[in-house]
């Protein structure tokens, strides 16, 4: 593993050879804790990663569906999960329950589910193959990173229980009615540890976030430059980036919320509020802070917290429609340049949350035209890969499906945006279902599809098995029809008035007509549950028993298919020297239709 | 092709089949139970340690006022041989439309929120008459209304099955929709949906969300009810508890239910006054309760009667003020001031021993040594809830603002707290003593009125707003 | 896998890619029949917002079927089995600039389409009507979980004894410009009318002026639309646009009212 004969021109300059940089190479047994539990390898802690994150997208989607039944059947009582969360009410969700089940809902598909999935999994995983790395720079950082997001969870879970129930302020947790704590039954200890959680988290997620920096920038293999990796790495630098610049915000102002919630620090507090028949002030509570810093500083992290849900998809959705596609990505530095674009916008469009708020409408005006703008490096992504599937040779795999799903749902969430982005047309559509269908089409018809295709295309790598493509079109068909069937509504739902975060929407007359719609959203949100059933089958079944593969089964090009499938220890067992970019596909005159990293010439 | 693969038909098949069936997924409406009142059982012990008796109890209370599915009053046969009526003449539907002011409200309020219907009526489209939310009674007569369509067509005449009256079939129609007053049940439906969260289904101030309220929500069960427009701790009229669905309780989480119609409102006030009457009869029930008696017949209807009477007996107990509100002068609010600021045992009102010497609810007397505890802390209302004086600076007075509102709650005081009755204190001027008249009574109110200033939330005017 | 199960896959694909814009358009062009649609504006800056988002509208209206049309056809079209390779192309520097300029000028002129209509509804307040904002008609604010106004007294004073506080029941006068403080006792509301396209959340500890003119009487909802707690969804309140002399009216009975003895 130490001899590294590289001829000079294999070699640019600043690249270190691997082995360079600190690895160490035990070659003695781990024990099975060591190995599968608190490992340094940088494909256990990824797949921990999925692991730990579908369960929480189980969870995610059961307060999902407890939300579906309340709005299709107000006030009516919901069988299984009614027992469980609302035993006291015979199962009928209660209003103040309603109110947790969306903060915990969003709360854990956004810090517990995509970012975990993409970020943790697929760049855990993926970068030092990709790269032609043998690990990360820093594998026990990556090690405590994973195991951060345990308390992470710990305290989320504990919330659930505590006294006054789970915080319930909405995943954005706006104060004052998330810092008193008698403003809202979740803003007793359910907040506190819903603040402590998110602490954890965005520390776990630092903690990545440096690693992944760190290696991309500096253990790249020899001839591996920047414009050379794949358009997965691009997206995880990219999103990396953005965590380390934002989350640090994130961090302090959950710091200042949790000061003013235990230490009544009044950051947030204005003077003279009358909650629950109490001043603040009267109970030792500081004052004379505002409430609109907080929705600064929350969302100058949550909006690159919203590209960082789906930079890292873009670039797996790249990858996979070139490989399967079996063509180059359509202009590919011009998407290196969106996705970047797309992030350095991402840092100055964060007020257009907040154009109701009260700030001052001038700067209203700035946010939405940087908005707007943030709009064009989204649709030249889109051509793009408009211009890959052109002309292409598409295999429909279950990977492929999922890939081209995403365009077609990203589209639909990218354009709804321009209607919010417009400041004017937004006072109508501020806090209604069109927020909503939005948020939705980008991250669950776009991020989670494109996990999934992830999914399907990196599974053979990780677990050197082939998932069954029967069960995996079935899981593409059924998961695609109900999505839409769940979200599309949305947007007419909301044109129409349906608030947001309303227990009872139908409590306007005016709106009593839109429950029948409601009902039918619900059902299809019922049945997407329960479709998952095919995935879920699916993967543990062929991790168990699915046919072996070796290599590259997809005939791809870039670094992580020169490895065995899985990889062991280390990753390559053989000098890794890259000669082109990743995407040399259907390369006249060349051999076969397609032309590996490491292999010298064209042809 | 799919035969092939076993488990792929069995996975879709079960899918297919669980979603057939889950297509019936349309769920019943939940029943709640009229519960025991844990607090006035404990209270006498033979009847907390006799679970058969509490069975007896809820039994009894089932005859009398039904289920929350099923509510009504039971009417005793000697009270409908009185003219008028007892029962239920000084209730619901009957006592509103006596008042004819509040009657054409109601059929005002009917006709905005049954547009549509009406509109449909009157056109003869009669397939566009939609059913109407929470008024399943409603639906039940119009459809027997529609059901009797002459075959002279609309315009025909007809015998109002429910009046009684002669007119044509397009008015009786109408006054479906019109003159609609919801029953116990529609109303106890609506109060599940509306109230029961906070109230509980008993009406005990104890639903889930009424832990984390301060202050708690009604516990209508013992009858009393704070803020009313009657003198002598007397039971509500059906206005007073009109009025505060309507208006809201400021500062409390009860909020103003101006968004229903009418009728939905009354018909909510006499389903709680079923509830406050059921709590009252079962308060009294239990604690007469010995092993010999059992719960017997007798004392049932003596009690049943006891309660009634008093609830009857709320009309009589308004605090009315003969002419307008006095001019007010400076010398009055002076008069006023003083008989605020000296304590009773310089002979005046007493007032600032609660509410302090500026008005803040601050005054000694707003605090006690807790029995058990010894620390001290705020006074208890009489449902054993810690309760803060109002402080009068902040412009906010749950009952109302208006000068006669503030007269009424200095006048009688408000129920179930240490307000007390002012009307009639023994109040000393110039060395002599007497009753406080009503006069004082004013002097009294404009003087507080002047008090609260200040906005309910003190917010200085920014320069430019923003 | 076979050619007819290939074949089958890749109609079930193409079938489900061309629903997305079919019924994705079918449903826009439906909505308004089947009443999901935005009610009708009675405010005078309602129409230009509701112009904007019509503009918007179609736009994308237009870049939604083509590209969802260019997806579906190359999907289709590039799908089928054979021998055949894939277009060796990295890209397209022209086609690149084309299709980045034109959508950043129609972008820029989205962009700047819409600063008027803001400027309109929250930066120029009336300054020559009958209220402004030193002298609001009145002041509105939100509480867990009500609505609650507050008129001035016949002295303009928004503080003291005679000052007329309602519930719920929020009245204006038509054809005017109504200036509103917008106040929270206690957590963040919003004050949303549909119907006057307007919104403005109100924030505990500020004071933000709001302003309307409606050109249509009539009972309008009003409804909160930030979260504020468990009674967020039935914080319900109605603005009622009474003709210029029936407003003035109603106020004098209100102040009139306040001395009642009844």
């Amino acid at each position: 593993m130490t001899s590294h004969a590289h001829t000079a021109e294999a070699r640019p300059l600043g690249i270190d050879p691997p082995g360079t940089v600190h690895v160490s190479h035990e070659h003695h047994e781990l024990g099975f804790i060591r190995k599968y539990i608190f490992s340094t390898d940088h494909k256990v802690i990824g797949i921990q990663f999925l692991f730990t994150g579908l369960v929480m997208l189980l969870m995610g989607g059961l307060m999902a569906m407890a939300i579906r039944w309340q709005l299709a059947f107000p006030w009516k009582p919901m069988p299984l999960l009614g027992s469980v969360l609302f035993p006291e009410t015979g199962g009928v969700v209660t209003p103040e329950g309603y109110t947790m089940l969306f903060t915990m809902h969003g709360t854990l598909m956004i810090f517990f589910v995509i970012i975990p999935l993409l970020t943790g999994t697929f760049g855990n995983y993926l970068i030092p193959l990709m790269i032609g790395a043998p690990d990360m720079a820093f594998p026990r950082l990556n090690m405590m990173g994973y195991w951060f997001w345990w308390p992470g969870i710990a305290c989320i879970l504990i919330s659930f229980g505590a006294e006054g129930g789970g915080p319930a302020a909405g995943w954005t947790s706006y104060p004052p009615l998330s810092t008193i704590q008698s403003a809202a039954p979740g803003s007793h200890w359910g907040q506190n540890w819903w603040l402590l959680s998110l602490t954890f988290v965005g520390v776990s997620s630092m903690m990545g976030a440096v690693n992944y920096v760190t290696t991309i920038v500096k253990m790249r293999a020899p001839g591996m430059t920047l414009f050379r990796m794949p358009l997965s790495i691009w997206g995880l630098m990219i999103a990396a980036l953005l965590q380390l610049f934002a989350l640090p915000v994130l961090t302090a102002a959950s710091f200042m919320q949790l000061f003013d919630r235990v230490f009544h620090a009044g950051f947030f507090t204005p003077t003279g509020l009358i909650i629950n028949n109490a001043n603040p002030e009267t109970m030792g509570a500081a004052a004379g802070g505002h409430p609109l810093l907080w929705q600064h500083l929350f969302w100058f992290y949550s909006h690159p917290a919203v590209y960082i849900l789906v930079l890292p998809a873009m670039g797996f959705v790249s990858d996979i429609l070139a490989v399967h596609g079996r063509k180059p990505i359509f202009g590919y530095k011009p998407m290196v340049f969106s996705i970047a674009g797309i992030a350095g916008l991402g840092f100055i469009v964060w007020g257009h949350h907040m154009f109701m708020s009260g700030m001052n409408p001038a700067v209203g005006l700035v946010f939405m035209t940087a908005t707007i703008m943030i709009a064009l490096p989204s649709a030249v992504k889109v051509f793009n890969w408009l211009g890959t599937l052109w002309g292409a040779r598409i295999h429909l795999t279950s990977a492929m499906l999922f890939a081209i799903a995403f365009v077609s749902m990203f589209i639909i969430g990218g354009l709804s945006g321009i209607w919010m982005a417009s400041t004017p047309v937004d006072i109508y559509i501020h806090d209604t279902y069109i927020v909503v269908a939005h948020f939705h089409y980008v991250v669950f018809a776009g991020s989670m599809m494109a996990i999934f295709g992830a999914i399907y295309h990196w599974f053979p790598k990780m677990f050197g098995r082939a998932m069954s493509e029967r069960l995996g079109v079935i899981h593409f068909v059924g998961t695609f029809v109900f999505t839409n069937g769940v979200f599309y509504m949305m947007h007419q739902l909301g044109l129409a008035g349906l608030m947001r975060r309303t227990a009872d929407p139908y409590a306007y007359e005016t709106y009593a007509h839109l429950q029948p719609v409601n009902q039918i959203i619900s059902y299809c949100a019922f049945a997407l549950l329960a479709w998952q059933a095919f995935f879920v089958i699916n993967f543990f079944g062929s991790m168990l028993w699915g046919k072996r593969v070796g290599r590259n089964p997809w005939n791809a090009n870039s670094l992580e298919w020169e490895a065995p499938s899985p990889p062991g220890h280390g990753n390559f067992d053989k000098q890794l020297a890259v000669y082109h970019g990743p995407y040399e596909y259907s390369v006249p005159g060349a051999a076969r239709d397609f032309v590996p990293q490491t292999q010298r010439t064209l042809s | 092709m799919i035969v092939r693969r076993p488990r792929t038909a069995a996975l879709l098949a079960a899918f297919a089949l669980s979603s057939a069936l889950a297509c019936k997924l349309e769920p019943d409406t939940p029943e709640l139970h009229y519960s025991l009142n844990r607090a006035e059982i404990a209270k006498n012990e033979d009847l907390a340690s006799d679970p058969a008796a509490q069975v007896q109890l809820e039994g009894a209370l089932e005859f009398l006022f039904g289920t929350p599915k099923a509510p009504a009053f039971l009417a005793l046969p000697e009270w409908l041989e009185e003219d008028p009526p007892f029962y239920p003449s000084f209730w619901g539907e009957d006592h509103v439309r006596a008042d004819e002011a509040a009657w054409g409200r109601l059929v005002e309020s009917n006709k905005k929120a049954y547009r549509e219907q009406l509109e449909a009526i009157r056109t003869g489209n009669l397939e566009r008459v939609e059913r109407p939310r929470y008024a399943d009674d409603l639906w039940a007569r119009w459809e027997e209304v529609r059901g009797g369509l002459p075959e002279g067509g609309p315009d025909a005449a007809y015998s109002d099955p429910f009046s009684g009256e002669e007119g044509t079939w397009r008015q009786s129609a109408a006054a479906v929709f019109e003159n609609y007053y919801p029953k116990l049940a529609t109303s106890a439906e609506f109060y599940r949906q509306q109230c029961y969260h906070c109230h509980g289904a008993s009406g005990g101030g104890d639903g889930s969300t009424s832990r984390f309220l301060e202050p708690r929500p009604r516990d209508y069960r013992r009858g009393i009810f704070k803020f009313t427009a009657l003198k002598g701790k007397a039971h509500p009229r059906h206005e007073d508890l009109f009025h505060v669905l309507t208006e809201g309780i400021y500062t409390t989480a009860m909020p103003s239910f101006r968004r229903f119609t009418d009728a939905q409102l009354h018909g909510l006030v006499d389903y709680v006054r079923l509830l406050a009457v059921r709590g009252e009869v079962e308060g009294l029930m239990a604690s007469d309760y010995t092993p010999e008696t059992g719960i017997d017949f007798e004392g049932l209807k003596a009690n049943y009667e006891l309660v009634m009477g008093k609830w009857r007996a709320a009309k009589d107990a308004v605090i009315t003020y003969a002419g307008p509100v006095p001019e007010i002068t400076p010398e009055r609010i002076e008069h006023g001031r003083t008989l605020f600021m000296t304590p009773g045992d310089k002979g005046g009102a007493n007032c600032v021993s609660c509410h302090g010497t500026s008005g803040r609810g601050d005054g000694a007397s707003a605090f006690e040594i807790d029995p058990v505890t010894k620390l001290q802390r705020r006074v208890k209302d009489d449902w054993g809830n810690e309760i803060q004086v109002r402080d009068l600076t902040r412009g906010v007075f749950r009952f109302g603002r208006r000068p006669i509102d503030l007269y009424r709650r200095i006048y009688a005081g408000i129920n179930g707290t240490p307000m007390p009755e002012h009307i009639g204190f023994t109040v000393t001027e110039g060395g002599q003593p007497h009753p406080m008249s009503e006069e004082d009574i004013w002097d009294l109110a404009f003087f507080v009125r002047t008090l609260g200033v200040q906005a309910a939330h003190e917010i200085p005017h920014e320069a430019g707003g923003h | 896998m076979n050619s007819l199960k290939h074949a089958l896959l890749r109609l079930v694909v193409t079938l489900l890619l061309v629903a997305v814009p079919v019924l994705g358009v079918w449903t826009w062009v439906k909505a308004e029949d089947w009443h999901l649609w935005f009610p009708e504006t009675v405010s005078t800056y309602g129409a230009g917002i509701d112009h904007l988002f019509y503009v918007i509208m179609w736009m994308v209206t237009v870049t939604f079927v083509l590209t969802e049309g260019a997806l579906v056809w190359f999907v289709l079209r590039y799908s089928g089995r054979g021998e055949r390779r894939a277009v060796y192309t990295h890209g397209n520097h022209t086609l690149e600039m084309v299709w980045t300029a034109i959508p950043a000028l129609l972008l820029i002129f989205v962009a700047f389409s819409q600063m008027k209509a803001w400027s309109t509804v929250k930066m120029n307040f009336p300054e020559d009507g009958p209220y402004t904002v030193e002298h609001p008609l009145m002041e509105v604010y939100g509480s867990q979980f009500d609505w609650r106004v507050r008129y001035p007294d016949a002295q303009g004073n928004f503080e003291g004894a005679d000052v007329i506080e309602v519930p719920y029941d929020i009245y204006v006068p038509e054809d005017t410009p109504v200036v509103l403080r917008l106040k929270s006792r206690d957590v963040l509301h919003s004050f949303f009318v549909p119907k006057f396209r307007l919104k403005q959340d109100a924030v505990p500890g500020m004071n933000i002026p709001v302003w309307f003119e409606a050109e249509e009487a009539g009972d309008y909802d009003l409804i909160c639309a930030e979260l504020c707690g468990w009674g967020h969804y039935k914080m319900a309140g109605r603005v009622h646009v009474l003709p210029k002399d029936e407003f003035e009216r109603w106020l004098a009975d209100q102040r009139a009212a306040l001395y009642r003895t009844e």
